[in-house]
């Protein structure tokens, strides 16, 4: 084993004074996740629909968010720091950076999985095509949406803990200090409080997800 | 001097290049870290994958546990590590690995049970022993989905081992954590290049890899589509959400 | 799996529910203002930065942290760019900082502190009075180390170090008082460096494994001796006097805050701080109960 001081993994005395630290941690934590994952959709949904509708476009933009994504998570945040500080800006423009590629793809493969019959249909019927991407491209690209949400969403979950780095970092705060004080118990908790909101947030989806289109297969 | 400037400045600076902390160095330790935590997370989770989705109890279990893995922050699973086996190569490598193994066993999983049972029954129907079937008609039926899972996971590992810098590993990650520490953004970015080149030359590594083991009758007709495939194809695996 | 799954609903509304409650428990005083307190990633700085901050929080501040931020080289900018308002800084270190490694730091942490001063007034910045309380860069070996090379002094390190690996702080290649001064005022030159933490677990463990074989770590570690260690004499006298000292901006310090953190410091010494940080270190007491309870024993409110 390592060199590092015998100690159990959880000290639960540690726990009972701390939980409302616990709980604020893991609040910052919603926040940071909810902002990146809505922004990162915010900005996916309308280049999702130019890549859907401009094929030549569609290297472009998903080169260009391939190449943010391929970018370590350290080191996006580290290149923002002199331009942003350590600060929540710096955060957000790392976590939604990282989201981009997996909600623009999912977008488009969501709507070119739209069947043409029901696009001539549409067009039959009179539908303009603003009407006809949100009244019956967008509703039938949903499961294909929800499933890239789902997974931008449990990668962000892991990514904020990075932020602890920026002072930031929900529940990664709990894990940094852990590293730095040779401490297991907050480093369990800011683990197990991670995946748990991690499972939540996919669950809450998946439900979502049933209640939006309940005839998708999950 | 731009952030840019400063970093050919980096590159073009010699005693970047020699000795332990120089980039020959770094981009030899992060590549074959890289490769043996792939190549042992292969080893350990695509058997048991294949196996899984073969004989079929257990298959929804198996991915559910696999994606709840992946939901585990990298920098927890690195920190445990520590905790686990002390500092440098030994809990990059326990973490790497414990990072690999899901998209690897997830998509092993999902892409041998989901070969139509038409072909399966057929082989069934010519005599063939389970093995055989599994070999002989499901793997090359599932290749593209496990090669895109093998994929994710070799390019999640090469952009992760630069974490492992944070307790003490070497690596490329080293130039990123270091830089950070010194408000050497120069250096930071050199780091932040390799490692994106490094990602690159992963995937397209792999993506060769799938086409020579991707059956003739399978493969795409050309080489975009084939780079394009293993991308698309990771978008299935990623309906395999924790709920299902 | 096609169950309903309604009643994950209830549990989510708990958990949101117990977190924004949690957001309201602690309301804000209606009193001096925000201050936003940084310390870096070594258990002593988060002490140090609970003893600040519980203090000026007494006094009436509402009080935040951002701890663990890593090395000044992170923490300085910070502070200048009004991301942060106060940290618990070094007289000397600081100095050096500040100086881009000139070498003004000297044996007095007056005299430094006020050179520092010189630095940070165009800034917007100001140290506060130095405390009495030490802490320096210490160079460690194992003592079968010491025994087989005769080491006691870092003159005697100067001898062999080129035969031995150094593990230091990750911005010791930058630092005056770690490898620029070693070099300067011994010539020592080593090996080969690993950029490990500061004076933490992986210093520790790599000093323990034989990877490194000198390590630094920091004089108010209650634990070196513990770990089998011997920190070898600074004949030379390179660590400059590095007293804990408030590093905070002018606007916001001004006031009760600098009277409250005077206070503060005039009553830490040395032998409190090493206390202090034996308890986080051996006891994983919390680095915040440790400062409030220092607090409350001298009388200062939190």
């Amino acid at each position: 084993m390592g060199h590092l001081t015998a100690q159990p993994w959880v000290q639960w005395d540690w726990l009972g004074r701390h939980w409302v630290d616990v709980l604020q941690a893991t609040l910052q934590h919603l926040e940071l996740t909810g902002v990146a994952v809505g922004v990162g959709l915010s900005l996916s949904l309308p280049l999702g629909v130019l890549a859907h509708r401009h094929p030549p476009l569609r290297g472009l933009v998903l080169g260009i968010a391939g190449a943010l994504y391929t970018v370590p998570s350290l080191a996006l945040f580290a290149l923002l720091i002199p331009f942003t500080g350590l600060s929540i800006v710096t955060a957000e423009v790392g976590l939604v950076s990282y989201t981009l590629l997996i909600l623009i793809r999912n977008i488009v493969v969501g709507l070119d999985g739209v069947p043409a019959e029901v696009l001539d249909a549409a067009r039959g019927m009179g539908y303009r095509p603003r009407a006809r991407l949100i009244r019956v491209e967008l509703p039938l690209a949903i499961p294909a949406i929800i499933s890239g949400l789902r997974v931008a969403t449990v990668t962000t979950v892991g990514l904020v803990t990075i932020t602890a780095l920026l002072g930031l970092g929900g529940l990664g705060q709990l894990i940094l200090q852990g590293l730095v004080e040779d401490f297991r118990t907050p480093l369990l908790v800011g683990t197990l409080g991670s995946v748990a909101l991690a499972v939540l947030a996919d669950l809450g989806l998946a439900e979502i997800l049933h209640s939006l289109a309940p005839w998708s297969r999950a | 001097m731009s952030v840019f400037g400063a970093t050919l400045h980096w590159f073009s600076d010699p005693t970047h290049w020699s000795g332990p902390d120089g980039v020959p160095v770094r981009v030899e330790e992060h590549a074959l870290m890289s490769l043996a935590a792939t190549a042992t997370a292969v080893a350990l989770a695509l058997p048991l994958g294949l196996l899984i989705g073969h004989w079929g109890k257990g298959a929804l279990l198996t991915v559910n546990v696999s994606n709840l893995g992946r939901a585990i922050p990298s920098f927890a699973i690195l920190v445990i590590a520590l905790q686990l086996v002390g500092i440098g190569a030994k809990p990059a490598f326990l973490a790497l690995v414990a990072l690999a193994i899901p998209p690897i066993l997830t998509n092993a999983v999902t892409g041998i049970s989901q070969v139509s049972p038409e072909l399966t029954d057929a082989g069934r129907g010519l005599g063939m022993s389970e093995i055989r079937i599994l070999t002989r008609v499901e793997i090359p039926n599932a290749t593209p989905l496990i090669m895109a899972g093998v994929r994710n996971a070799g390019v999640q590992v090469v952009a992760t081992a630069t974490l492992a810098a944070l307790v003490a590993w070497g690596g490329l990650g080293r130039y990123i954590v270091d830089g950070l520490y010194q408000r050497d953004d120069a250096q930071v970015f050199a780091g932040a290049v390799l490692v994106a080149i490094m990602a690159g030359a992963a995937e397209f590594a792999l993506a060769a890899l799938q086409w020579m083991v991707t059956p003739r009758g399978l493969r795409p007709k050309n080489s975009i589509t084939l780079l394009r495939m293993g991308r698309g194809q990771s978008t299935i695996s990623a309906q395999e959400g924790i709920g299902n | 799996m096609n169950f309903n799954r309604r009643w994950l609903w209830s549990p989510m509304a708990v958990v949101l529910g117990i977190a924004l409650a949690a957001c309201g428990s602690s309301p804000p005083k209606a009193g001096k203002g925000n201050i936003t307190v940084a310390g870096f990633a070594f258990p002593e700085s988060s002490i140090m930065a609970y003893v600040y901050g519980e203090a000026l929080g007494g006094a009436g501040y509402t009080v935040s942290y951002k701890l663990n931020l890593g090395t000044r080289a992170v923490v300085e900018p910070a502070l200048e760019s009004r991301q942060i308002d106060l940290y618990p800084g070094y007289t000397a270190s600081d100095l050096e900082y500040q100086d881009k490694n000139a070498g003004l730091a000297g044996g007095d942490a007056a005299t430094n502190n006020a050179k520092l001063n010189t630095f940070l007034t165009p800034k917007g910045l100001e140290a506060l009075t130095p405390s009495s309380a030490l802490d320096t860069n210490a160079f460690a070996v194992k003592k079968a180390i010491a025994k087989q090379y005769n080491l006691k002094t870092l003159s005697d390190l100067a001898r062999v170090s080129n035969k031995l690996v150094f593990g230091a702080p990750p911005d010791c290649p930058t630092n005056a008082l770690c490898a620029p001064g070693l070099s300067r005022v011994y010539g020592i030159e080593f090996k080969s460096t690993q950029l490990l933490d500061l004076d933490g677990p992986a210093t520790y463990a790599a000093l323990d494994s034989g990877t490194v074989q000198v390590g630094e770590v920091f004089s108010s570690d209650a634990t070196i001796s513990s770990h089998g260690l011997v920190v070898l004499t600074d004949n030379k006298h390179l660590e400059a006097a590095d007293d804990l000292v408030p590093i905070g901006r002018t606007s916001v310090l001004r006031g009760v805050a600098t009277t409250v953190l005077n206070n503060v410091s005039s009553k830490l010494t040395t032998s409190a701080l090493i206390a202090m940080n034996a308890k986080v270190a051996i006891n994983h007491a919390d680095p915040s109960q440790v400062a409030s309870a220092w607090l409350k024993s001298h009388d200062i409110k939190t």
